[in-house]
């Protein structure tokens, strides 16, 4: 049942004599290129431990991605204005770039709800979105509050978070737009949300 | 591991056997192959397949097909351009087809002719043999010339002309990857990217880099070990043969015992017999060892068929042309089943190569569809964050956002419309049509309201979709979703219960 | 040195059964995962059942594969095998039946009670306690039968097959146990004695090294007794056993953090995970490459012979798999690819290549052997092995391309990187449904081979009658000097050489300043000696390993040492250490009554199996879910819930994101709120009663293991409980939604809305190791 194998055809390569069940094993060796791969991955393992654990010559993960957040804060940052700056806002409110690029966000996002003309519930009574050009306001009527009103949603009453759609930038356009149908020092009120 | 081998060096020169391998000596280390030159048909026609394939990779990126490159898979935009047809990232699961097509399409060819994608269209041998294997020819001369200079100290003469080569190799290596690029950026870009400081695109600059640091290791050196070792696709190839499918083999019938030439020249007929008439009568096979010294991966293929085999049909060319010299029939080496080198006739037609061929045909078929239903745009429906629906003073409200893709390269324009909506419903976004830029995409909301009394519970509609040609309508079906209804009149009635009190009490 | 002659039969019956119930339990365990790849596609095919769900029916997948159809194969070719290899009948046939029957009853236990949800939560040990104790039992069973069988050995020199299944046996069995510690709360459930974090690092070296020890070992041992028996050759190389076996059971038990890369898990043990799994690809190929070089010799065979078809593949495919390995386990490569499709690709290319084809390759070749009759069809084993490998292909490429799509587009960006270009997590779902659908495809066309086989073996069998192997042994008597003892195991340059040189390892790794240079130099010292020593001394080394081969007490001896180094020095640390230190900048507070049987229900419905609750510090990751999860948040988890998959979304930070009527629609249909969702619709949630009457034993539990719960009385507990349900209630009431406050869907949007709002500020700062 055992045929047994052949003996090599070759002197430099040895069979060794034992076997098992019929079974023996030749001694021969694997390329020195694939020894050197694993030398080379525990040569790699040092030095990535050296750079990471003993001399911390990279930060670690939590730092490195804090680092990486704030970098992208700055870019939202820089593309923008500081969104905690009601009087960086009014200006915008009275730039027309800035206006005009909001309308056209606005148009295409916000008019099922809030109406071209921005008047909603006061315009057509059935439409969605309250009213934004008069001095009534549900959820706070600085230009700040505005900001995170729009960027933050009203969820339980439909309004979505636009922030994570839109980005800093166009959400700032859209809050300077709204702005532009309103005058700085304004009275406003502010009506509990019901 | 006490075991004495006798080391071989690494320039020693053995002849195939059957227990190892050609290229891993005794000692571990890599016997370099000079495979010798062969002519002849196979060589031949490998050369013009060779050629045209890499004219097809050059090329591909420079021919413009309405208006970017034949083949450019913009990562960046996540656009892929396939001879005109854009596919957006919604479509990359075509993808798939790409793969397992690619890999029908090889079972297929592999139950028929065994290797044949190794030896004759994988970039690894393309570019090696009709490459690099050139340059080396080139630049060093024939096998016996460059084995000479291999066993040459190092002087002047071997320092200048290694250097050329792998100044060469690398050259090739770096153009190879940065073509591999463009198909990536497209070649306007890439050649923008050349032109600015590599720390304007770092990610490009180390990939390329990198990748043409492999390749020239690849081809300069590691050469058929990556066919002997890491690529599992020869391997399974090798699975995929049977009895009839052709492979290139030695015609063992024929060809032994093979001896020495010794004056028989001629058909085997033909020969003196031995002058004692006992002696042996020898087969096709002189054993001159032409068939192992063109072997790119260092086998003898008279052995049968081996793993390190990738199908290149020099050996047939290399014993053809040696039997026409001793004016013996060709084809001692040739291309044949295993039933035809046992005398048998080749089956073509075989359960599992109809079956491949159907299952091919099917999938052909299956992509076909798949790809011809791909619009030049994509749109999507899917509800708004927050909360399922909204139920107002006097209206019940879902709340939608739609996004529309155009894989087109010019603006379109399209109507979003929807239908089978039933009475009372009223809708808002999408008043007028939307005009995207060239590959753009939008998101904007669809919000319908429904009135109380008309609300009776759930109801699917239809979102249409149709470009301003009116060319085609795509549609996706959505759910209207609210109160249980019955919750809906009674809070109804209470309301006008306590209506109707309050007037009363007026009226009181 | 001839002695008496004796003739041995072999009990062959055992690897008759074995195989048998491999190849139902195969057929099963596909099926199964044939039926939940289809719900990922039509949500309906859980038929409304709860038992039918995803959640439920993915373990029951999962081990059935793993621990019935690849265990019954592989304890059927280590039977088969061992008996030949030391020439010897197995040591007890009561053990022998015990371990058989034993093995299928804790299957049809599994079949049960998964289903039922009876789970501990954690993947490949989601088997209750007492199944578990039942699993130790029996597999305790199999080494006693195991060792006394190579004790009482004719062949006294031990084969490398022989070496991989000692490592099998006895890191399985420390794996398991460590694994599966925990405290009952009742008949059917327990909690893990281990809580967040260490559950974590526990749970991943046992699920890594369960592939390590259960999928691979075994079957690189069975490789390597019927490979070169079916293809009739020597096998190519015995230093490179030599060196393989080694350095894989040494290395593979350090990978195991891979499984956790750029979580909250610490730095160090990610790098570990990380730079291991790169080591671990030179010995794994080394395996596949003295396969494939073994049969390289009988290439021609590959033709006809449909076993060394399903070899040479099943060789490739480890192959590939082990080169997908290290590759996934780079940190920036497994950010695209954790969580996705591309790690199911990886471990079919594993389980349908690697152990599909070689339990097919063995059971072909052992069925005429068996019953003495050749076996029904060749051509029809042939066509099981070309239907089954057009499955992998499309299978694997299917996922290949899903996961890296749905990668991609949830790493996409807009708006020069601010925002998520895909915020809408189905809109990633829905691009792959079609290659989820093709899956199937695959799937079934690999499920079809398989019956193939099983009628193949059925035709072959029916009628034919068993038999069983028999041998003739020479009685040798014991040589003297070949006992190595304690001093000959230890004190040897190989051993003594190796140890130094890890010890000083550790000293660098772990210690600063001058110490830190001294194990440095200490290794490299060590390195350079035992170079040298080994150089000009080298006989030496092989004479002791051809001696410790003849010792096989010894030998298990030091492969125990091999595989408890790399648990010790990961896993160690991470127990001792105070919880409370591992909170980097935050702790959690405990759940409420009503929570903790809301999270025992997300585990009960095998919610894990499709959600993850670890936000990485990866910035898409953050984008999309939030600020990245801290070590603390989840210290109090018995079991941890990180997850390794996301069909869905993730929900670390779900709490308080929506209200609760959007749970409330969201779990009676996920459709109503996310068009396109393949979520079961958990509609039995609102019928089912909360288990309030379980919960002071659960807390006492808790409390006992660990968790900081408040001395409540168990009256105290109810009531808390409930008024937190009735409040729920009320508030669903407002937003329009009526439902009985003691109701299971209470308590699981209890425990839904407080995801990621239960830590406080840690009191002090965070340690490190």
């Amino acid at each position: 049942m055992h045929a047994s194998p052949p003996p090599p055809d070759e002197p430099g390569i040895k069979l060794r004599e034992h076997s098992y069940d019929g079974i023996q094993e030749y001694d021969q060796r694997l390329p020195n290129w694939w020894l050197y791969t694993l030398y080379g991955a525990i040569v790699f393992w040092v030095a990535y431990w050296f750079v990471y654990m003993i001399a911390g010559l990279v930060p670690a993960d939590g730092a490195k991605i804090d680092a990486e957040m704030a970098k992208i804060a700055a870019v939202k940052m820089a593309s923008s204005l500081d969104v905690a700056n009601d009087d960086k806002f009014w200006e915008m409110s009275r730039n027309p770039v800035f206006v005009d690029a909001g309308k056209q966000t606005f148009n295409s996002l916000c008019i099922p709800c809030h109406l071209p003309s921005m008047r909603g519930k006061a315009e057509i009574p059935t439409a969605v979105g309250p009213d934004l050009t008069d001095y009534a306001w549900l959820h706070g009527g600085t230009p700040k509050e505005i900001y995170v009103t729009v960027s933050k949603g009203v969820i339980a009453k439909g309004m979505v978070a636009w922030e994570p759609v839109l980005g800093q930038k166009k959400t700032a356009e859209v809050v300077a737009y709204v702005l532009s149908r309103h005058q700085p020092g304004e009275t406003i009120t502010v009506q509990p949300p019901q | 591991m006490s075991l004495e081998t006798r080391p071989r060096s690494a320039s020693a020169r053995h002849a195939p056997v059957r227990d190892s391998v050609t290229t891993i000596s005794a000692d571990g280390s890599r016997p370099f192959l000079y495979p010798a030159d062969a002519r002849g048909r196979f060589i031949t026609a490998r050369r013009l397949a060779a050629y045209l394939l890499i004219a097809v990779y050059l090329l591909l990126p420079w021919i413009p097909v309405n208006g970017y490159p034949a083949l450019f898979l913009d990562v960046a935009a996540r656009r892929f351009h396939f001879f005109g047809l854009t596919l957006s990232a919604q479509d990359a699961w075509l993808l798939f087809f790409g793969v397992s097509g690619l890999g029908f399409a090889l079972f297929f060819l592999t139950a028929l002719f065994g290797r044949l994608w190794c030896g004759w269209a994988c970039p690894q041998t393309v570019f090696l043999d009709y490459v690099y294997r050139r340059i080396e020819r080139w630049i060093e001369g024939d096998a016996p010339a460059r084995r000479a200079l291999q066993d040459a100290p190092m002087a002047a003469g071997k320092f200048l002309r290694r250097a050329a080569k792998h100044a060469l190799y690398a050259l090739v290596s770096l153009a190879i990857t940065h073509l591999f690029l463009a198909y990536f950026v497209s070649i306007p870009e890439l050649w923008l990217y050349m032109h600015e400081a590599p720390g304007e695109h770092w990610a490009s600059f180390l990939f390329v880099f990198i990748a043409a640091g492999i390749l020239y290791f690849n081809f300069a050196w590691f050469r058929e070990q990556l066919c002997i070792v890491i690529c599992p696709y020869g391997r399974l190839q090798s699975a995929l043969t049977d009895d009839h499918t052709l492979v290139i083999g030695y015609d063992t019938k024929r060809g032994e015992p093979r001896g020495k030439l010794h004056g028989r020249v001629g058909p085997v007929s033909d020969w003196p017999r031995d002058r004692s008439e006992t002696g042996p009568t020898f087969g096709a096979c002189i054993d001159c060892h032409r068939c192992v010294q063109v072997c790119p991966t260092g086998i003898d293929i008279r052995h049968g068929l081996q793993m390190e085999c990738i199908g290149c049909a020099a050996c047939i060319d290399a014993c053809d042309e040696v039997m026409v010299k001793v004016k013996r029939p060709v084809g001692l080496i040739r291309y044949d089943s295993f039933a035809g080198f046992s005398g048998g006739v080749t089956r073509w037609l075989r359960s599992r190569t109809i079956l491949y061929a159907v299952l091919m045909f099917v999938g052909a078929a299956v992509a076909t569809y798949a790809f011809s239903t791909v619009k030049p745009m994509n749109f999507l429906v899917y509800r708004m964050t927050g909360a399922a629906y909204f139920v107002g003073h006097a209206e019940v409200r879902n709340q939608f956002m739609v996004r529309l893709v155009n894989k087109r390269t010019v603006p379109a324009t399209f109507t979003v419309a929807t239908a089978g909506l039933p009475a009372g419903v009223r809708q808002t976004g999408f008043g007028a049509p939307v005009t995207l830029e060239p590959l753009g995409e939008s998101v904007s909301p669809l919000i319908l309201l429904i009135t109380r009394k008309d609300y009776t519970g759930p109801f699917k509609f239809s979102v249409q979709v149709q470009d301003a040609g009116r060319a085609f309508t795509l549609a996706r079906e959505v759910e209207f979703i609210g109160p249980d209804a019955r919750l809906l009149r009674e809070e109804e009635e209470e309301r006008e219960h306590e209506g109707r009190e309050r007037q009363e009490k007026k009226h009181d | 040195m001839t002695g008496q002659k004796i003739t041995i039969e072999f009990n062959d019956r055992i690897v008759r059964q074995f195989m048998l119930a491999s190849i139902i339990w195969g057929v099963v365990g596909m099926l199964v995962g044939v039926l939940i790849a289809t719900q990922l596609n039509f949500w309906q095919a859980n038929f409304g059942q709860a038992w039918l769900t995803f959640g439920r029916l993915r373990p029951l997948h999962t081990n059935a594969v793993i621990f019935a159809f690849v265990g019954n194969m592989m304890f059927a070719g280590v039977y088969y095998s061992t008996q030949r290899l030391v020439k010897a009948r197995l040591a007890s046939d009561f053990l022998s039946s015990l371990h058989f029957w034993g093995w299928q009853l804790i299957i049809v236990a599994a079949a049960i009670t998964l289903p039922l949800g009876l789970t501990r939560g954690k993947e490949y040990a989601e088997l209750i306690w007492p199944i578990n104790l039942a699993v130790a039992v029996i597999w305790v069973v199999f080494a006693v039968n195991f060792f006394w069988t190579l004790a009482q050995r004719h062949e006294k020199s031990l084969y490398v097959a022989i070496w991989f299944y000692i490592s099998t046996v006895i890191t399985i069995t420390l794996l398991y146990v460590v694994n599966h510690l925990s405290i009952p709360t009742s008949l059917v459930h327990s909690y893990p004695i281990f809580g967040g974090v260490q559950d974590g690092l526990v749970q991943w070296w046992y699920g890594h090294n369960a592939v390590a020890f259960f999928l691979t070992t075994p079957i690189l041992g069975i490789m390597y007794y019927f490979l070169p028996k079916a293809a009739g050759r020597p096998v190519y190389s015995y230093r490179l056993s030599v060196i393989h076996f080694w350095s894989l059971v040494f290395l593979y038990i350090w990978a195991g953090p891979h499984h956790l890369l750029n979580t909250a898990l610490p730095n160090w043990l990610q790098l570990l995970g990380m730079t291991f799994s790169l080591m671990l690809w030179a010995p794994s190929w080394g395996g596949m490459l003295n396969g494939l070089l073994t049969l390289r010799g009988a290439w021609d065979k590959l033709r006809t012979d449909p076993v060394i078809k399903f070899f040479a593949a099943g060789v490739t495919f480890y192959g590939m798999a082990t080169f997908e390995g290290p590759l996934l386990s780079i940190k920036s490569v497994n950010a695209l690819a954790h969580y996705t499709d591309w790690i199911i690709a990886h471990v079919h290319a594993g389980a349908l290549g690697w152990n599909g084809f070689m339990a097919a390759g063995m059971f072909y070749w052992l069925v005429p052997r068996l019953w003495n009759k050749p076996l029904h069809s060749q051509s029809l084993a042939n066509i099981h092995f070309w239907v089954g490998l057009t499955g992998i292909l499309l299978y694997v490429s299917a996922m290949w391309a899903s996961g890296i799509t749905q990668g991609l587009m949830l790493n996409a960006t807009a708006e020069g990187g601010t925002i998520l270009k895909y915020p809408n997590f189905l809109e990633t779902l829905n691009a792959i449904r079609p290659l989820m659908l093709l899956r199937v495809v695959g799937g079934v066309l690999y499920l079809s081979g398989f019956l193939l086989m099983a009628y193949n073996v059925w035709r072959s069998i029916r009628g034919a009658s068993a038999v069983n192997g028999t041998m003739e042994v020479y009685v040798e008597a014991p040589v003297a000097g070949e006992k190595l003892g304690v001093a000959g195991t230890f004190l040897n340059a190989p051993v003594l050489y190796t140890g130094l040189a890890l010890l000083g390892s550790f000293i660098w790794m772990f210690t600063s300043g001058w110490l830190n240079i001294i194990g440095l130099v200490g290794t490299m010292f060590c390195v350079l000696l035992a170079i040298g020593h080994f150089q000009t001394r080298g006989t030496q080394w092989g004479e002791w390993y051809d001696k410790l081969l003849v010792n096989a007490l010894p030998f298990t001896v030091l492969t125990f040492f091999a595989v408890a180094v790399g648990g010790l020095i990961q896993i160690i640390p991470m127990l001792t250490i105070d919880r409370r230190l591992q909170t980097e900048d935050r702790v959690a507070r405990v759940y409420t009554p009503l929570e903790l049987a809301g999270r025992d229900l997300y585990v009960h419905e095998g919610c894990y199996n499709c959600h993850s609750q670890m936000i990485r510090t990866l910035v898409p990751d953050v984008m999309r879910y939030g600020e990245y999860s801290r070590l603390g948040e989840s210290i109090w988890d018995h079991p941890y819930q990180w997850g390794s998959k996301r069909t869905g979304p993730d929900l670390a930070r779900v709490g308080g994101k929506y209200n609760h009527a959007w749970h409330y629609d969201h779990l009676e249909n996920p459709r109503n709120i996310s068009v396109g969702s393949n979520m079961p619709s958990y509609t039995w949630l609102k019928d089912n009663p909360t288990d309030y009457a379980a919960l002071p034993t659960k807390i006492r539990v808790q409390r006992l293991i660990g968790v900081p719960f408040p001395n409540w009385s168990p009256a105290m507990i109810d009531t808390l409980a409930k008024e937190q349900a009735k409040d729920i209630a009320k508030e669903l009431r407002a937003q329009g939604r009526y439902v009985d406050p003691d109701r299971e869907v209470v308590a699981l949007i209890a425990y839904l809305q407080c995801l990621g709002k239960t830590w406080e500020p840690a009191p002090t700062a965070a340690a490190t190791p």
